[in-house]
């Protein structure tokens, strides 16, 4: 089957999973962020959690296609930090903006008009942002079992029991 | 409590979500959706202005001479709009009043009802989230979601600092209702 296709149809699933799962919702966001409704890190930790344990056993097969970002760490520092002040502001990410303005909430609808401009103010910066914070701490491609020097194996099954533990047992939502 | 619940469990949608995420990486990649607003930009700054895209060092990575047109991961992007069009409209009877419309009545109860507010509010953050996810070389599913499932480095990194940011930021804009 065509890539294009195949790329449609695993969005159309991932759009539908993050609508019915309730991620595109503004009081899950943000009750998340105030530590109170734990519902969006438990879907995000079961979801890392089956995902590490299935890459990884693709991997020992052979089968995986990964994709390992590059670790240019005072972009990824500082990216973190103002993603994580639009996100708070939003009450959306990049892809729930995008599930929660097909479901027509106008809100979403306005965070992709301002992502697209963010994007495009980006692109104009790169060449000074590039330069000044990009390239000076780029460690490349590297992965925790780079670091610690043992087989993916062994880190990627406890590192999935621990979030499917921390999913299903440590985390509770707190109400007064 | 069934009012505050959601179509279908975390439970259940993390188990999709991470099945997915296998699924996609054997088939063709991890998933991620903040370079396909790059990749609009640039189709739509090379239509109106095609040498301005072109000089761009950024957005003429996204595209080349001959072929500025959407690929697998813009594919995606336009997939998960189809997916929440459809079960939106299918399912939207199911889903808790509290999560409709476009004005989220937690924020209205701490900034007010003004739909210009809470829109000049989304916008920003927009900006924000995507300068951001661009700078850091990802967003929350593929820094996060898929590059913590290759136990990418840089993905920790990126979790650690959006979470402590994030988490800062809601504190602030609700400092007067915990």
């Amino acid at each position: 089957m065509n890539t294009l296709v195949i790329g449609f149809l695993i969005g159309g699933v991932f759009g539908a999973i993050l609508y019915m799962g309730g991620a595109t919702s503004y009081r899950r966001i943000l009750g998340t962020l105030l530590l109170k409704d734990m519902w969006i890190i438990k879907l995000m930790c079961t979801a890392i959690g089956v995902g590490t344990l299935g890459i990884y056993l693709l991997d020992l097969g052979g089968l995986a296609n990964l994709s390992i970002k590059p670790a240019y760490l005072g972009g990824v520092a500082l990216g973190g930090i103002v993603f994580g002040i639009g996100w708070a502001v939003s009450g959306y990410c990049p892809g729930t903006c995008v599930v929660g303005a097909a479901e027509g909430k106008f809100d979403a609808i306005f965070t992709v008009l301002g992502g697209l401009v963010g994007a495009f103010l980006f692109a104009l910066a790169f060449p000074v942002l590039d330069a000044m914070v990009l390239q000076p701490f780029n460690f490349g491609a590297v992965t925790l079992q780079d670091l610690i020097g043992i087989n993916a194996v062994y880190l990627a099954i406890p590192f999935s029991l621990l979030l499917l533990a921390m999913a299903f047992f440590v985390l509770k939502d707190r109400y007064e | 409590m069934k009012e505050n619940e959601a179509i279908i469990s975390w439970k259940v949608a993390g188990l999709a979500l991470g099945l997915l995420l296998t699924l996609a990486t054997f088939l063709v990649k991890p998933l991620g959706v903040s370079t396909q607003f790059v990749v609009t930009d640039a189709i739509a700054v090379h239509a109106v202005a095609p040498e301005a895209a072109e000089s761009n060092t950024y957005l003429s990575k996204y595209g080349s001479k001959d072929d500025w047109g959407v690929g697998y991961g813009w594919m995606l992007v336009a997939g998960m709009f189809a997916g929440g069009l459809i079960t939106s409209r299918l399912l939207r009877a199911k889903q808790p009043q509290a999560d409709k419309g476009s004005m989220p009545p937690m924020w209205a109860a701490v900034f007010g009802a003004s739909r210009g507010k809470r829109f000049a509010a989304a916008f920003a953050g927009g900006v924000l989230l995507l300068f951001g996810a661009r700078l850091a070389g990802g967003c929350t599913s593929g820094h996060m979601i898929s590059g913590m499932s290759q136990l990418a480095l840089s993905s920790f990194v990126f979790g650690l600092f959006t979470f402590g940011s994030a988490i800062a930021a809601a504190h602030l804009l609700y400092r007067k209702r915990g």
